[in-house]
């Protein structure tokens, strides 16, 4: 009652002293909390990262675009289709039988498009890698527009190897074949708004990178190729279909583009629902089986006890998370490490919605009838386009082929993280800039700046020279892109294990430099604490900047860098600090020594294809981890 | 011989920035930069006025189509003397970095009363690398340009060089309207001193009357420079193409500032009004600010920088850049900034997130408009609160250091 009364009552005082002791109790209680608030934050968000996969969090799948019709027409392909497309398999069997070059393939395929009296030509290409060369020829034909004048169009694709294994040389035989039976099928209709191209792409990626970039006319220095020789309009949507088996089971969509772009949602949709209702045909999200068998969990989390496999197997809820945390994982692994799934991701950079069509190799029961349907629907539907795509359908979270996440059910996952690591910055930053001096006695009052609670101690502001702090970022960052430019330069791959055994620790022992920085005065505030608030600050802008880009990227930063930046602190002895330093260090560069082939495997994708992956792996996250190793090996 | 160690240290630093900047350029000529709408605007892009250029040797009168929107001083300075090659080109935008670079360490020198000091090579190389004033650069904008009569006037009139500043300003007002703004402060800058008062604040004690012939010779200049333009133009269609464009804002590219967006949204009946407050709006800082800084109109002419950078009509990075490189001038505030950290970490969102939106909007075609206008919003923040702060800092610091036990309340 009494503290009710005090509260009401007017203060005595005068009303600035009572508003400066407001804002210094305020501040006090939120100094003295703020770790409950980070705390809470970390928590809130890995557990809703963990929550992602909830069957709670999602919704159904509809279409956003209402010109799209989808699965509104009659389809006419039918059986003579199916014949002519065998007739076509037989022919390719026949070349790849005889072991025919890539350019006789693609000679043959041209001619075939050109006998359906369809433009087609070759173009020629040639990768220079810093591991020898890699050439091909790809054959594209164009069907122009009865109705318009050809400024836009939409592609039907084939590589010649199939997704399968990441282009593992399993050929798309059945996929080449349904595209040069499908060109035959499209010219009979009057119907099209848009051209109609048809491209079959030599080898996995390359040839569809080549034959892109010259369509776009944009260069690449290692890359010498033909300049198309026909040409149409902007191309809006684009449809790879990969068949690599004798007949399929069910469509598996693959959709992520190079540097974590996604196709607009409308098109998988689209297709989802063609498929279904036209088709007749399931569909899957990427070449994963439906839920709820049992093996499947087995194989996929073989990590979990037996017993807990066969718990979830029986709950259904449960059943359905882990179904969906595997689409989600699957995805994050390809978004985040920018990499395209699949041959469609390749569009992606010129502004191209396009997705890639798996068929799923099975017993049975579909085959050519069933695609050659589905795709004639899903061309008359992106036929229907009036404008672009809309633009806020590139933001989500397939959890199944039906089921997505919108943006804000996932995106504030990552950003609570980076907000409680942008709390640590700013505390520390508050921290460097006062120093409890215990010996000066003081009788005088509390005032806002005194937070301790006997008379004998003092609060003393000291100065913080950023330069020394930021010095030190910069340096790490210009280790990383030194590191960066070693690793991306042909000398370094000549001599990649001498040159490795001999840089690397030089790299990485340079920072022990920082063992001999003496300890401040207590005047200036540690350098330690400096580099440690600037670090936090700079990693969470990264990672909140990065969320919209690419979520999955932004995802696995908050998870990597989240916990490990946050608990980095010097300590007194040097065992300790060099231990913790090398845990840094290990998880900064280990992942050169661990894991080679992914290692090369994200070159290779920076060199041919742009993706930005290593680049950032090298000048963001690597100096950001290297930062917090130095932190532990300053002086406290 | 020591004495000369700061000198030497400055020169040994300028040389080497310069160099390694038009080296950079040279080496490494980014032709995406020039087409970049956040390093340079309708009114200051290098592509315009290549075009202007184009046109203006063919005999068709640029002012015309509506794409060229240059003053016809800076046509008649690049058809005639000033090179239009590329190379050439590099040349003179280092040129102007470098100038520009030299001036603040004048005004730094001026104002400090002394031959060189310590710091200047600090504040030479802060505006060489200055990322905001950088890019602009290399993509030739001319508000780089901009910066260095802006620069050079100061300069000059902290030097007590009327007639020289004036006519500078002069210069720079026919290529930027808005800043005429800066006007004001110039003017009494000249009749009182440069040096800083802001620690020990007087009230304004000179004759008002001294500026009378200052704005006298400042008119004679414009009105001149306004009819060598007309006369170098042929008609006067320039001025509704120049200086018409940041009043009417016909060309609503996206950029940096606050302007575009605003009018895409509106409806046309409202069109009129909008630009009314927006242009009148960027007038009413400029009283309050030099009567509040009365004291210290170098200070004051800062303040109207900032405000002019953030809400201007056709801004560019170089004018948030300039203002916040010339922090430097005044190390006196520092320690009364109250959220620095704050303003350095929005700014280092916004940099990071203009570029990205952009590119999310109109290269990879995921984001929209909104993404880009967000980012502007962030950037836009992040200058008001660099603003805000040094307007605080610079009341501030007239109250002295806190005295132990005792606060400074503002009431």
């Amino acid at each position: 009652m009494e503290r009710l009364r005090r509260l009401i009552r007017r203060p005595t005082t005068d009303p600035n002293v009572a508003r400066l002791q407001r804002r210094a109790a305020l501040v006090r209680f939120i100094y003295n909390h703020i770790w409950i608030v980070r705390t809470l934050l970390f928590i809130g968000g890995y557990v809703w990262m963990l929550a992602i996969p909830s069957p709670e969090l999602g919704r159904g799948t509809y279409i956003d675009e209402n010109a799209l019709q989808p699965a509104q027409v009659n389809t006419y392909w039918s059986w003579g289709e199916v014949h002519s497309a065998d007739k076509y398999l037989a022919k390719l069997e026949e070349l790849r039988d005889q072991n025919a070059s890539s350019a006789a393939r693609a000679e043959f395929i041209a001619t075939e498009f050109m006998q359906l009296g369809i433009a087609a030509a070759t173009q020629k290409y040639e990768f220079t890698l810093s591991d020898g060369s890699s050439a091909g020829a790809n054959a594209y034909a164009i069907s122009p527009s009865p109705r318009t004048a050809g400024n836009e169009a939409m592609v039907i694709s084939a590589s010649w190897l199939s997704r399968t294994g990441d282009g593992d040389g399993t050929l798309n035989l059945r996929g080449v074949a349904t595209v040069l039976a499908l060109a035959d099928f499209f010219k009979q209709y009057s119907l099209w708004a848009k051209d109609i191209i048809y491209v079959i792409s030599d080898g996995y990626m390359e040839g569809m990178q080549a034959w892109l970039s010259a369509y776009h006319e944009t260069t690449q220095t290692n890359l010498r190729m033909e300049s198309l020789a026909i040409s149409s309009g902007t191309i809006w949507t684009a449809i790879n279909i990969d068949y690599p088996g004798h007949s399929f089971s069910h469509l598996g969509i693959f959709h992520e583009g190079l540097n974590g772009r996604l196709p607009n949602q409308d098109l998988i949709n689209s297709f989802e629902h063609i498929s279904k209702y036209t088709g007749g045909v399931p569909v899957l999200l990427y070449d994963h089986g439906e839920p709820g068998d049992i093996n499947a969990l087995r194989s996929d989390f073989p990590w979990l006890p037996n017993w807990l496999q066969e718990a979830i197997h029986d709950q259904i809820h449960l059943k359905t998370y882990f179904y969906r945390a595997k689409n989600i994982l699957r995805h994050v692994s390809c978004q985040a490490r920018g990499r395209a799934s699949g041959v469609h991701g390749l569009f992606h950079q010129f502004r191209i919605d396009a997705f890639t069509v798996f068929a799923l190799p099975a017993q049975g029961p579909h085959g050519f009838h069933a695609l050659g349907r589905i795709v004639e629907s899903f061309f008359r539907t992106t036929n229907n386009l009036l404008e672009r795509l809309h633009a806020s359908f590139f933001f989500y979270i397939f959890a199944s082929s039906t089921h997505f996440l919108k943006v804000g059910s996932f995106l504030p996952s990552a950003v609570l993280i980076s907000v409680a690591m942008m709390f640590g910055g700013l505390k520390h930053w508050t921290d460097a800039a006062w120093h409890l001096d215990h010996l000066v006695a003081v009788a005088d009052h509390k005032d806002g700046s005194s937070v301790g609670n006997t008379n004998q101690e003092k609060w003393i502001r000291r100065r913080r020279p950023v330069l020394n702090a930021l010095g030190i970022m910069i340096s790490t960052h210009a280790l990383g892109s030194l590191l960066f430019l070693l690793a991306t330069s042909s000398w370094w791959q000549m001599n990649n294990q001498q040159t490795f055994y001999l840089l690397f620790p030089v790299v990485l022992a340079s920072p022990l430099i920082a063992l001999t920085v003496r300890p401040t005065p207590p005047s200036v505030a540690p350098l330690a604490t400096l580099l440690k608030a600037l670090n936090l600050c700079f990693a969470s802008t990264v990672i909140s900047t990065t969320t919209v880009l690419n979520f999955s990227l932004a995802a696995v930063l908050a998870v990597l860098l989240g916990i490990p930046l946050s608990i980095a602190s010097p300590s007194r002895s040097l065992p300790i600090k060099i231990g913790k330093y090398s845990c840094y260090v290990i998880a900064a560069f280990g992942w050169m020594v661990l894991t080679p082939a992914e290692t090369s495997n994200a070159f290779w994708n920076w060199d041919i294809l742009g993706v930005w992956f290593a680049p950032f792996v090298c000048l963001v996250y690597a100096p950001l981890m290297l930062q917090a190793g130095i932190v532990c090996l300053l002086p406290s | 011989m020591q004495a000369y160690l700061p000198a030497r240290q400055f020169g040994a630093t300028f040389t080497a920035l310069a160099a390694g900047r038009l080296l950079l350029a040279l080496a490494w000529p980014l032709d995406s930069l020039l087409y970049d709408q956040q390093l340079s605007s309708p009114l200051t892009s290098y592509l315009s006025l290549q075009e202007g250029l184009y046109l203006f040797s063919n005999g068709v009168d640029p002012y015309d189509g509506g794409s060229f929107r240059h003053s016809p001083l800076l046509l008649s300075f690049f058809s005639t003397i000033l090179p239009s090659s590329r190379i050439g080109a590099q040349l003179l935008w280092t040129l102007a970095d470098s100038v520009s670079a030299l001036c603040l360490v004048t005004i730094w020198r001026a104002r400090q009363r002394v031959p060189y000091s310590s710091r200047d090579a600090m504040i030479a190389s802060l505006y060489l690398l200055n990322p905001y004033l950088f890019m602009p650069s290399l993509a030739l904008s001319t508000s780089t340009l901009e910066n260095t009569l802006t620069l050079v006037s100061l300069a000059l009139a902290c030097r007590q060089r009327p007639s020289q500043a004036l006519l500078v300003l002069s210069f720079l007002t026919q290529l930027s309207l808005s800043s005429i703004l800066l006007l004001p402060p110039l003017l009494l800058l000249l009749i009182t001193d440069h040096l800083s008062h802001l620690a020990s604040p007087k009230s304004f004690n000179g004759s008002l009357k001294r500026t009378l012939p200052l704005l006298g010779e400042f008119s004679l200049y414009f009105v001149s420079l306004t009819f060598a333009s007309t006369v170098s133009a042929g008609s006067w269609k320039w001025m509704l193409q120049t200086w018409g464009a940041s009043l009417n804002l016909p060309d609503l590219s996206p950029n940096p500032g606050m302007w575009w967006y605003f009018f895409t949204e509106m409806f046309d009946h409202f069109r009129p009004f909008f630009l009314m407050v927006f242009s009148v709006h960027l007038l009413i800082y400029v009283a309050p600010i030099c009567i509040k800084f009365q004291h210290d109109p170098l200070y004051a002419a800062f303040i109207l920088l900032g405000t002019l950078a953030t809400f201007k009509p056709y801004p560019t990075l170089s004018d948030p850049g300039l203002f916040l490189t010339m922090v430097t001038l005044f190390p006196e505030v520092y320690p009364y900034f109250r959220h620095p950290i704050v303003t350095a970490l929005l700014h280092l969102h916004a940099s990071l997130l203009l570029p990205l939106f952009n590119r999310l909007w109109l290269t990879q075609g995921t984001g929209n408009a909104n993404f880009f206008y967000a980012s502007t919003l962030v950037f836009a923040c992040s200058n008001g609160a660099a603003l805000v702060d040094c307007i605080w800092a610079g009341l501030r610091i007239a109250i002295g250091e806190d005295k132990e036990g005792y606060h400074v309340v503002q009431e």
